[in-house]
């Protein structure tokens, strides 16, 4: 395990294989059900645009746990150690991948940005968004919208 | 109030800024258009490339980490530091709004989505995602497809 992860992936290499697996699963279970539904896909990509992934959660999380930790300090100062214990981890998260509260979104079924984006791919293939061909212009406009 | 995932960073940078990375997007996808044995090596890099919420998830930290340190040796208003510090995350976890933004997306920090946009315009100029179209095929040999070329890892 390397000190700096690679950003696409640091958060699936510190989660549990299985857990990872039934999130794939899940992915693979809703491109197969869009496909037999094709008319429903559109709001289904409008869906994927707001799903909260796990780096939006973990930073609202860590912030208001942060947060209440520096107010609470006012009464008792050693609260100032649990704020600088969650954005210790919050860093080891930003670096490495892992922190405390990750095992436990990603068996909620948290998913990364990556991961919610290969949902989103396999969608916008079968509507045929990249259906005219591999016309460098027109594709960057296709994957765009 | 509360931003749409997809829209929280572009909706907090300029229009120019936003326009630019996806210019510079376009000129990649061109480039390796002409030049697709170049295709896995890029693919490798956009794993490695620090999005913009790796670097404010670092950036935030250090600079809450400094304001306590120095709260304890240097007095307690140093505290504001820290207390700003995540005001803003939580702004920026809600609504998108940060700080150091800007500075961030004109030094050319892109989101997890823009970087995935160019991942999957290789992929498909690589030809990995071809044979969805074909329409020839039963529904669920398309779905597989699919599921199989856009994977974060393919295998």
């Amino acid at each position: 395990m390397s000190a700096v992860a690679m950003s696409s992936t640091r958060v699936v290499e510190q989660t549990d294989p299985r857990v990872n697996q039934r999130i794939e699963r899940q992915t693979e279970i809703n491109v197969n059900y869009y496909a037999n539904h094709p008319e429903l896909i559109d709001d289904r990509i409008r869906q994927l645009d707001a799903e909260w992934d796990v780096e939006r959660v973990l930073e609202m999380n860590s912030a208001s746990l942060t947060l209440l930790g520096l107010v609470l300090s006012t009464r008792n100062r050693s609260w100032l150690l649990f704020s600088l214990a969650i954005q210790g981890f919050f860093m080891q998260h930003a670096l490495q991948g892992w922190c405390p509260p990750l095992p436990v979104l990603r068996r909620m079924g948290f998913r990364t940005e990556a991961e919610i984006q290969s949902e989103r791919y396999a969608l916008k293939a079968l509507r045929g968004d990249f259906a005219q061909g591999a016309d460098p212009r027109r594709l960057s406009q296709a994957v765009h919208h | 109030m509360v931003t749409t995932s997809a829209e929280r960073v572009p909706a907090n940078t300029s229009e120019k800024l936003n326009e630019r990375i996806w210019d510079e997007m376009e000129h990649r996808i061109v480039f390796y258009a002409q030049h697709p044995e170049l295709i896995q090596n890029r693919l490798e890099e956009l794993d490695r490339e620090w999005d913009v919420e790796r670097l404010i998830e670092t950036e935030g930290p250090t600079m809450t980490m400094l304001g306590i340190f120095l709260s304890i040796t240097g007095g307690r208003k140093w505290l504001l530091l820290p207390l700003f510090a995540q005001g803003m995350m939580l702004t920026h976890a809600i609504q998108g709004f940060y700080p150091m933004l800007p500075l961030f997306r004109a030094l050319g920090f892109r989101t997890q989505a823009e970087i995935a946009e160019e991942r999957y315009a290789l992929r498909i100029l690589r030809g990995d995602l071809e044979s969805i179209g074909d329409a020839g095929q039963g529904t669920d040999v398309r779905a597989s497809v699919a599921f199989l070329a856009s994977r974060v890892r393919p295998t």
